[in-house]
This record gives structure tokens, C-alpha cells and sequence, in this order.
């Protein structure tokens, strides 16, 4: 057996996502956006799941949204136990300011003062070698030290 | 609606933990669904050849199976259906293959559906793990998400932000539904819980505790349902469809940025009464699919029972107890009786059918004339639970 520390899982690059994940890796922020109805869309479609059309381009969207409902990660289950060294952490739902909804941490604040209507922005953190997530940090405020 | 498909057999077997260091049954899938299917046989006075030709459907498993795997089913079980239906709709197979066996019933393809939910969740073997959504796996797990977990306390956190909810508001659904687990000889956990140990429980994720979240059983359960017209034959009192109403993938409001407190059941279940002609307070009791607290508490507000976001302040002051006001999840519920994997939605709708037979003894409500089973299934992205059902059952 391997008596390596347990490592982060990692999204499955497909053809949909690729652009995704290769802009975040250069801790670039982009989402699809649909050219008939205008709506951002998160997380990647293969079509626009508002009006449905399949006319689809990659934007970059503005980085700040609020928080809408926030929990603290605690223990883990069905994921991986490498995130069990940063817990307790933050976790919201933020409501962008373009119109779309997404998960991630909140970082540089303590958990349990995440709270509906924190301003917030998108930042990065690596996972691995040349792959990236977002996260999110308050906004107004000095980042993590 | 005029009630013309009908329950006629309910099998359920115990449920274990596999614990076999504790003495209990360690059993896969397989032997629990011909257990069960054993017992609804039985019990709707049938015999397996009666089946021959009819309906089968299937509910899919957490523990590893094979893709299409109600073929697999059938063949373990020696039957030979004409109409085959798998589910795979989590915590709505149950209500979801209730309404699909009506409508194949209704529209005369087939006189009987045996539906089967068995699943071991707690006795898994080799690598295998069933897989999860694409979203969980890309925009979640790397995220930092803890599935279920996350899910389930962003909810109740939102709902208690919004509307002032309390932590002793969930506890009480927890504390209410393990006397009723102390009451059903087939519920898994009996231990007795009071508000403080509610309280005192793990958190997992704020204010999500482990009080407020299932466990995994190893379980079986079968139903058999057939027209009114053999109903009327069979040897136990006929359990009447009286309406239903699903909804998949509900948004309540921005489809974009929905309220996450509400759930599909609001609609399903305002399908569900409106087909049968009644109001939520000619219910006599409600089974709802409760894999946290927090989603049992919603669903009282989405069926109508007070205004969304009053749910806390409406369980002050109502006795949800199998001999109070509005009686909930008088088995206990998955919270108390354990989640039979895949098979859990089962749980809710077997419970209804003993209280409107007359067989919840211990439990039993007074004069349970027709009652409302609830499905929740599938953690949707930015939402809340994608799959909801709700049916309407009643005695004639």
C-alpha cells in the first residue's frame, strides 16, 4: 500500500470543460455565456438551459458576487480525505452579480462569520500541477497573510 | 380521479447494518430483493407465476450493479415480465415508479407491477462504486464540497438566515421520529434520543448534525399494485392511488438563482391532493422522504401546512407525533429507521400502507382514512434536491 498523503480530487477534462479548466489553471475565470438569450451559464452545458440554444461563447463575467447561504465543511464525505488538514472551512452558495449561481470556500475569513450578503470576489487556489479552482474572498478586506 | 389502480401486497424485510461483530445479517442486493419480493407476494396472496407477463419495476442500487440492471434482476428472480421499469430517481423511486406502474395499469398494457427497491449499501465488495453526477465530480468534490452534506446544511442554514429558524425547530422532527422508530418493530435504530442529545450531536456541516442526517441500512422492500377491478379480489384491504404529481428539476423563482428552501414537493404535492379532490388538512397523516431534517420541515411548508418560512414556528406548535395533530413519519422516518440506499423511498410509502390497512400497531393513527407519501431524490447544482413526487392514498 502507498504511504502517500492523500491528494485533492480532480475534475475530468472533456471536451465541454476543457476551456474552464484550461483558463483557471492561468487563474482566469471564465464562463460560457449564451449569444441568443444573453444569460451567463454555470457550470459548463452543452446547451443554454434557459432558452436552449447551442450558439455558446466563453466570457469572462465579472468576479464579484454575495453570498446567499454559506456551511461549514467539518468532516469529509465522499471526497477526499486531503481536505480533512483544512477543515473547518467555509463553503457558500454565491450569487454572482452577472446572474449565476456557484459553489466554492470562502478563504481569508473566518468561517463562521460568512454570512448571506458577504461581498465577495473570485480568487484561485491550485490543486495540483496546472489545475486550479476558484474560491472566494471577501471583499474590502487584506487577503489571507 | 376515479381510485382505480390499487396497493394489494407490501413486503418489507429488517434492516441491518451488516454488523456481523453485533450478530446481524450480512446479505447483498440480490438475496433482499427476492426476500422482500418473498414477503409482497405473500402478502398480496399471489404467487410468482401470477406474474408472468406483468410489470416489474426496479429501483437502482448504491451498492455496484451493472448498467442495466433490471435485466440482471429478472433473471435472478427467475420472473418474466412483459413491462420492465428501472428507477433511477434516489429518494423518489418509490413515488417515481408508483406513477409509471399506474399508468401502464391504467392504460390496460398490464394487470400487476411489482415494484422492488433492495439495496446493501452497507456491504459493499470489490472496486466498484456507483458513479456520481458530472457536476459533483468537476465543480464540487474539487471545490471542496462534501456532497450530501454540503447540500444539506446550505439548506437548513438558508433557511434558518432567512426566516429565524432554530436548531431545536429540526430537532424536534429528529426527536418526534425516533419515538416513532421505538415503535415500529422493523425501524433500525431504537436508542432513545431527547432534545438534549439532539443538540449535543456531531456537527457536520453547520447546522447540519449527524441527528439530522440518515444512515445507510441494508434493506429490501417490494409493493405490488393492480387494478381496482383484482383489487377488490385480494385477501388484504386495497390501498387506493388517489392522485399523484412529480416534478423534476423545480426552480422556485430565477431558474438561475432559485430559492433553495423550497422544494418540488410544493407542486407535486398540489398535484397530487388537487387529483384526488382534497385539501392538505383532510390528510391524516404525511410520510415524507426525509434524508435530513431540514427537508421534512420544508416540505410541511411546501404542501401548504403553514406559510415557507414559518415551519419552525409551526412545529412549536403542532404535535407531529403519530397521536398529535399532524402525524409525520410514524415508522421514523430514514432518519430513525436507516436509508435502504436507493431503496429508501420505499420506507415512506410501506409505512402509509400499514396505517391505512390498520397495521401500524403502536403506532397506529386513529381512523387513518388517506394520507400523503412524499419523494425527494437526486442534489441538484445551486438548487436543492431534482427529482419530487408526491402521492395520494386513501381507503374507500
Amino acid at each position: 500500500m502507498s504511504e502517500r498523503q492523500p491528494e485533492k480530487p480532480l475534475p475530468e477534462v472533456t471536451p465541454l470543460n476543457k476551456p474552464f479548466w484550461d483558463a483557471a489553471a492561468r487563474h482566469e475565470f471564465v464562463v460560457q455565456r449564451c449569444r441568443r438569450c444573453g444569460r451567463f451559464i454555470w457550470y459548463p452545458r452543452g446547451s443554454c438551459p434557459y432558452c436552449g440554444s447551442r450558439d455558446l461563447e466563453w466570457t469572462r463575467p465579472r468576479e464579484t458576487g454575495t453570498v446567499y447561504a454559506s456551511t461549514i465543511a467539518r468532516v469529509v464525505v465522499g471526497n477526499s480525505p486531503a481536505w480533512e488538514k483544512e477543515m473547518p472551512y467555509a463553503v457558500a452558495i454565491v450569487d454572482m452579480d452577472d446572474g449565476f449561481r456557484i459553489y466554492g470556500r470562502v478563504l481569508g475569513i473566518r468561517p463562521e462569520d460568512v454570512r448571506p450578503g458577504l461581498r465577495v470576489r473570485i480568487d484561485f487556489e491550485d490543486l495540483a500541477s496546472g489545475v486550479a479552482v476558484p474560491v472566494f474572498r471577501p471583499l474590502g478586506r487584506a487577503p489571507d497573510p | 380521479m376515479s381510485a382505480d389502480v390499487a396497493i394489494i401486497g407490501i413486503g418489507e424485510t429488517p434492516y441491518s447494518r451488516a454488523r456481523a461483530d453485533r450478530g446481524e445479517v450480512v446479505m447483498s442486493a440480490e438475496q433482499y430483493a427476492s426476500w422482500a419480493v418473498s414477503l409482497a407476494l405473500e402478502d398480496a396472496g399471489l404467487s410468482k407465476g401470477d406474474l408472468d407477463g406483468q410489470g416489474l419495476a426496479v429501483a437502482g442500487t448504491e451498492w455496484p450493479h451493472s448498467e442495466i440492471w433490471s435485466a440482471e434482476v429478472v433473471q435472478n428472480l427467475g420472473f418474466r415480465p412483459k413491462l420492465l421499469l428501472r428507477g433511477d430517481f434516489g429518494g423518489n423511486n418509490a413515488v417515481e415508479l408508483a406513477v409509471q406502474a399506474a399508468a401502464a395499469i391504467r392504460s390496460g398494457l398490464v394487470d400487476y407491477v411489482l415494484l422492488l427497491g433492495a439495496d446493501s449499501p452497507m456491504t459493499p465488495f470489490g472496486t466498484q462504486t456507483a458513479r456520481s453526477w458530472r457536476y459533483d465530480i468537476d465543480y464540487m468534490r474539487p471545490f471542496g464540497l462534501m456532497g450530501f452534506v454540503t447540500l444539506a446544511g446550505l439548506m437548513m442554514s438558508r433557511h434558518m438566515s432567512a426566516y429565524g429558524t432554530k436548531a431545536e425547530h429540526f430537532g424536534k422532527i429528529a426527536v418526534t421520529q425516533r419515538e416513532h422508530a421505538r415503535l415500529n418493530p422493523n425501524a433500525y435504530v431504537k436508542a432513545p434520543l431527547t432534545m438534549e442529545d439532539y443538540l449535543k450531536s456531531r456537527m457536520l456541516s453547520d447546522p447540519l448534525r449527524l441527528l439530522d442526517s440518515v444512515m445507510f441500512v441494508n434493506g429490501g422492500l417490494a409493493v405490488i399494485m393492480t387494478s381496482r377491478e383484482r383489487a377488490s379480489r385480494a385477501p388484504k384491504r386495497p390501498i387506493y392511488l388517489l392522485g399523484y404529481g412529480l416534478a423534476h428539476n423545480y426552480a422556485e423563482g430565477d431558474p438561475a438563482m432559485p430559492d433553495i428552501t423550497t422544494t418540488g414537493v410544493k407542486v407535486a404535492a398540489r398535484d397530487a391532493l388537487g387529483m384526488a379532490g382534497k385539501s392538505p388538512g383532510s390528510l391524516d397523516f404525511l410520510q415524507l422522504y426525509d434524508d435530513f431534517t431540514g427537508a421534512v420541515l420544508m416540505q410541511i411548508e411546501d404542501i401548504g401546512f403553514c406559510a415557507k418560512g414559518e415551519g419552525g414556528r409551526f412545529l412549536e406548535r403542532t404535535d407531529i407525533s403519530y397521536k398529535g395533530d399532524l402525524p409525520v413519519n410514524t415508522g421514523g422516518g430514514l432518519l430513525s429507521n436507516g436509508q435502504p440506499g436507493m431503496a429508501a423511498g420505499f420506507v415512506h410509502l410501506v409505512e402509509a400502507v400499514r396505517q391505512l390497512r390498520g397495521e401500524a400497531t403502536g403506532r397506529q393513527v386513529s381512523d387513518a382514512r388517506i394520507g400523503l407519501v412524499s419523494g425527494l431524490g437526486g442534489l441538484a447544482y445551486g438548487n436543492n434536491l431534482a427529482n419530487a413526487g408526491a402521492l395520494v392514498l386513501g381507503v374507500m
